[in-house]
């Protein structure tokens, strides 16, 4: 590659490198520099963790060639505050608990750092719309802005210093706001992610990826790739020398697509290589002839006679039907003097943790076959990988590296397993870090639902039956499904005693991306339907929401709806706390909205108006309160 | 109708703690070390959650130490005790749990050396925050006296634990089944402002109540609550992934919106303590619980605001004014008919 030598200031030293003048900044500074505490969530200027300043100025250094920098002073994160040492902001984020898996930390200090500069008596709406450009899918953003505001009072003299002390101790660490112990290493960029690690003679991978939903693979052919200069190997699924399959409950996943792909984005080959762009340019010289089979899109399509067979395993497509039965649903709907019947849908949705998929393996003296990355399983990936490479359980070994977001999506071993081949292949320390849309079509999803809901009830609002049918789409593999289905049914009808149900969720294979485990794991998707149902069933019994939850929730001895006898329920408390805090005026929701006293008190915000926060709130005599 | 329309809706929910119709288990190794400071060790890492710091409250509390003091290692299945998956809202109760035992062993082996040392019965010694003393008696010292003493008489102040969650599976014909030990239960309340013109719907209040047992720390738990809200959020409004015959359409962020800064309303949260009475600490959980109620409660608000019940997520601004028309739209034709 050409180089060039680059010269900048870099938190305050002169450096001077020999480098690729075309390479972004963010890898200038990453991989040249090791400074490592700026990020790449999306590499497309969408997510602000790559933020450093350019000559005072804030950029996002995903976007600028490292050629463009040239001359300039660039400060990172690293360079915010003398090593051991956090600034007022970085106190800031500390003392409120603003971190939490902390991938996005590092660009929100920054953000926060160029707002206090430009703007150090922000508002509260200035201070969101200055950080409107950075994502962070843990936190939900209160305790960013929260300390971005403590830190801003604290800058502007109208709150003491001592604000950002921790809390003094009563009579136990129980109950306690102990500042999260792991908040100076996120919010100085210290902590090293998997996709921040290096280790001597370290090779980098890249993943060809199948461009078909479902296709037979007739041949692959990698003697071109392999002739690559740089490239140490590559491989496919004749590299495994174990039984070949993961999962989270059936293991229909081979590491790299064996025989056939069955979704788009699926892992064919990889190839390791000295470096990135080597491993990539020899992802294009592997030859593999598809033969493109018909796809399936639509989990009803599915269940259909004849429908293609995405599992041999599977005739029917189905990975889990869960049934439960509770008394009779007949005669429930027998005595309901009211039968409701309504559908509901959820969408599939992506995990979007800001870290993207990385991870680091390496056989080491002993022979054992160690995979560093941000696990969600560590325990249960040993035991997979252990079959996989037919190696022993104790050579076998999973070190879990910080988790810059999960909610469910690392829970998947989708390239852990083509990491140890290719360690034990080259004997060398192999890097894969996901591209952000690697990690969006290869990882999995929340399952998107489909709930048919049939709610009988009595004219004082007491459930008499309820029949509850979800299908889910669990797309290409099982991952996660079977556990999401039962869940799903086990939560099925919500925190209600209901004498007589009859609940049915099944997951099928499709060619769609895959769903997994998400964040409540198909409770979500449920009780939306449930939730909504009993609204529905409120306004058409005239009560308020409240109480017919009330008269139908479980109680001390309440018997669930897979029959487990209760010994206590907190629902009563958790609606009561929920009513009195928001002060909720009751009455039947009838699009009560217009009528209602109880709205723009505590607790809310107003409402936004992008770019209009230097106006008078003209629209403040439109609003209902 | 106005162009701006507010509305409250409300929805409840409830979760189970730990693995589903398992048994699930955990388990842990500590050490009170030298300086009175502690090593302990499980096989989980921080996913952003906070358990390493639930988990240093809890070895603090435990061994009569602070926080600070203690060193959380070692995420490694070569090197510590299996600690099973990182999920299902199984941390503080799983691991905490298996920490809380593994500490009460440690303190257990130091508190016996002390004892005979002091000559007075182990159980009128109490330590807190780095200090060591023996009830009704004037006797006292630090916990890093304790433990040079301790070693001193050659015992090194080690401990093991272990917890486990009694699921039991699911009958497959009907269901039936103890699938957790430990339940919570939620209540959201959201208010929403819907402009009737564009169709987007902003939530401006949200209030949070939940059981999660006995609180560790409430910061942790709020910031908990806050993340699942606003991740309901997005699934509600906007997040939406597709495909087209198998094809990723939203494979960047530029294509799947996200929550921003600018999204969030206002979040009060509201901890119910309901401590579990099957395990040592009383903690249960929030990770996934915080989420499940937000979507419908916002749903519920729209239709209270403006009159119309979505069915499908998200709520976009597209199928939210395609709704107010066809509401309009029956209005009007009812008008008709009853002219
Ligand atoms: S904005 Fe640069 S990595 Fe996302
Ligand atoms: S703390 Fe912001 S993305 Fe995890």
């Amino acid at each position: 590659m050409p180089e060039m030598t680059l010269d900048m200031r870099v938190n305050g030293r002169k450096v001077t490198r020999r480098a690729d003048p075309g390479q972004r900044l963010l890898d200038f500074l990453r991989d040249e520099l090791n400074l490592t505490g700026t990020k790449e969530g999306c590499g497309a200027g969408e997510c602000g963790t790559c933020s450093v300043f350019v000559d005072g100025k804030l950029v996002k250094s995903c976007l600028m060639p490292a050629a463009k920098a040239q001359g300039a002073d660039i400060q990172t994160v690293e360079g915010l505050a003398r090593p051991g040492e956090l600034d007022v902001l970085q106190k800031a984020f500390h003392k409120t608990g603003a971190s939490q898996c902390g991938y996005c930390i590092p660009g929100m200090v920054m953000a926060a750092t160029s707002l206090l500069r430009e703007a150090p008596e922000a508002s509260l709406d200035e201070i969101k719309e200055r950080m409107g450009g950075n994502i962070c899918r843990c936190t939900g953003y209160t305790k960013i802005i929260e300390a971005v505001a403590l830190a801003r009072d604290v800058v502007t003299g109208r709150a003491s210093p001592a604000v950002l002390e921790p809390e003094g101790v009563g009579e136990s660490y129980i109950g306690h706001n102990v500042r999260r112990l792991d908040a100076p290493s996120k919010v100085t960029g210290r902590l090293k992610y998997a996709g921040d690690m290096v280790m001597p003679g370290m090779l980098h991978m890249a993943v060809l990826r199948s461009p078909h939903a479902h296709a037979e693979i007739v041949s692959i052919d990698t003697s071109e790739a392999e002739a690559v200069e740089g490239v140490a190997c590559v491989i496919t699924s004749a590299d495994v020398p174990g039984k070949d399959g993961f999962g989270v409950f059936v293991h229909d996943q081979p590491v790299m697509a064996r025989g056939k792909v069955r979704h788009v984005g699926e892992a064919v080959a990889a190839v390791a290589a000295e470096d990135v762009a080597t491993a990539r340019r020899a992802l294009a010289k592997i030859r593999v002839e598809y033969r493109e089979l018909p796809g399936l899109f639509d989990p009803e399509d599915a269940l259909r006679p004849g429908a293609p067979v995405i599992h041999d395993y599977a005739p029917d497509n189905v990975v889990k039907h869960i049934p439960i039965r509770k008394g009779d649903v007949d005669k429930g709907f027998a005595e309901a003097d009211l039968i409701l019947e309504d559908e509901f849908s959820t969408q599939q949705v992506e995990h979007a943790y800001l870290e993207p998929e990385a991870g680091l393996a390496y056989v080491d003296a002993d022979d054992v076959v160690t995979v560093i990355s941000p696990s969600q399983n560590i325990t249960h990936h040993r035991h997979m990988l252990s079959e996989i490479i037919a190696r022993p359980i104790n050579k076998v070994r999973f070190i879990m590296s910080p988790v810059g977001g999960g909610f469910g999506g690392k829970e998947d071993m989708i390239y852990q397993g083509m990491l140890a081949l290719a360690a034990m292949k080259t004997d060398r320390p192999v890097r894969l870090v996901f591209t952000r849309e690697e990690s969006i079509i290869a990882s999995a999803k929340r399952h998107p639902s489909r709930v048919k809901y049939r709610m009988g009830l009595t004219k004082d609002g007491r459930i008499t039956a309820i029949r509850f049918e979800m299908l889910s789409d669990g797309g290409a593999y099982g991952m996660s499904s079977e556990g999401v289905m039962r869940k799903a049914a086990i939560l099925s009808c919500g925190p209600y005693e209901i004498e007589n149900l009859q609940v049915d969720t099944t997951a099928v294979y499709t060619n769609n991306t895959p769903s997994g485990a998400f964040r409540t794991f198909g409770g979500m998707q449920a009780q939306f339907a449930t939730e909504s149902m009993m609204d529905i069933a409120a306004e058409r019994l005239g009560l308020d929401p409240f109480e017919i939850r009330r008269r139908n929730m479980m109680r001390a001895g309440s018997l669930t709806h897979t029959q487990q006898r209760l010994t206590s329920a907190s629902i009563d408390r958790v609606l009561e706390a929920a009513e009195q805090a928001s002060r909720w005026e009751p009455g039947a929701p009838t699009m009560r909205g217009p009528m209602r006293g109880d709205l723009g008190g505590p607790g809310t915000r107003a409402p936004c108006t992008l770019g209009a926060r230097f106006e008078t709130p003209k629209d403040s005599k439109e609003r209902v309160a | 109708m106005q162009r701006k329309m507010r509305g409250r809706g409300v929805a409840a929910s409830w979760y189970g703690i730990a693995r589903t119709a398992t048994v699930d288990r955990a388990g842990a190794w500590a050490e009170l070390d030298d300086g009175g400071t502690a090593k302990v060790v499980t096989g989980v890492t921080e996913i952003g959650e906070g358990i390493l710091t639930v988990l240093a409250q809890i070895a603090a509390e435990e061994l009569g130490i602070r926080p600070e003091d203690v060193t959380i290692g070692d995420n490694d299945t070569a090197r510590s005790p299996e600690a099973a998956h990182a999920g299902a809202t199984r941390q503080t109760y799983m691991i905490g749990n298996s920490v809380a035992l593994a500490c009460r062993e440690a303190k257990a082996r130091l508190f016996a050396e002390i004892a005979a040392h002091w000559e007075v019965d182990a159980g009128t010694l109490v330590a807190f925050d780095g200090e060591l003393r023996a009830e009704g008696t004037n006797l006292a010292m630090t916990m890093a006296e304790a433990v040079d003493l301790c070693k001193r008489r050659g015992v090194v102040p080690v401990g093991a634990g272990h917890f486990a969650a009694h699921g039991t599976g699911l009958n497959p014909e009907d269901g039936s089944g103890a699938p957790w030990q430990a339940y919570v239960f939620g209540t959201q309340v959201a208010e929403v402002e819907v402009d009737t013109v564009t169709g987007e719907v902003q939530v401006l209040g949200l209030w949070a109540a939940h059981d999660v047992g006995r609180v560790i720390n409430p910061r942790g738990v709020e910031g908990q609550i806050e993340g699942g809200v606003v991740q309901g959020l997005g699934q509600a409004l906007m997040e939406d992934y597709q495909t087209a015959n198998g094809h990723p359409v939203t494979h960047g962020f530029a294509k799947y919106i996200l929550p921003t800064a600018l999204d969030v309303p206002e979040i009060t949260s509201i901890l119910v303590e309901d401590p579990d009475p099957l395990s040592p600490l009383g903690a249960k959980g929030i990770g996934e619980p915080a989420l499940v109620p937000t979507a419908p409660a916002i749903i519920n608000a729209i239709h209270d605001a403006v009159g119309v019940r979505i069915r499908s997520l998200p709520a976009t601004p597209e199928k939210v004014l395609a709704a107010i028309a066809e509401k309009q739209a029956r209005a009007a034709a009812a008008r008709e008919a009853a002219e």
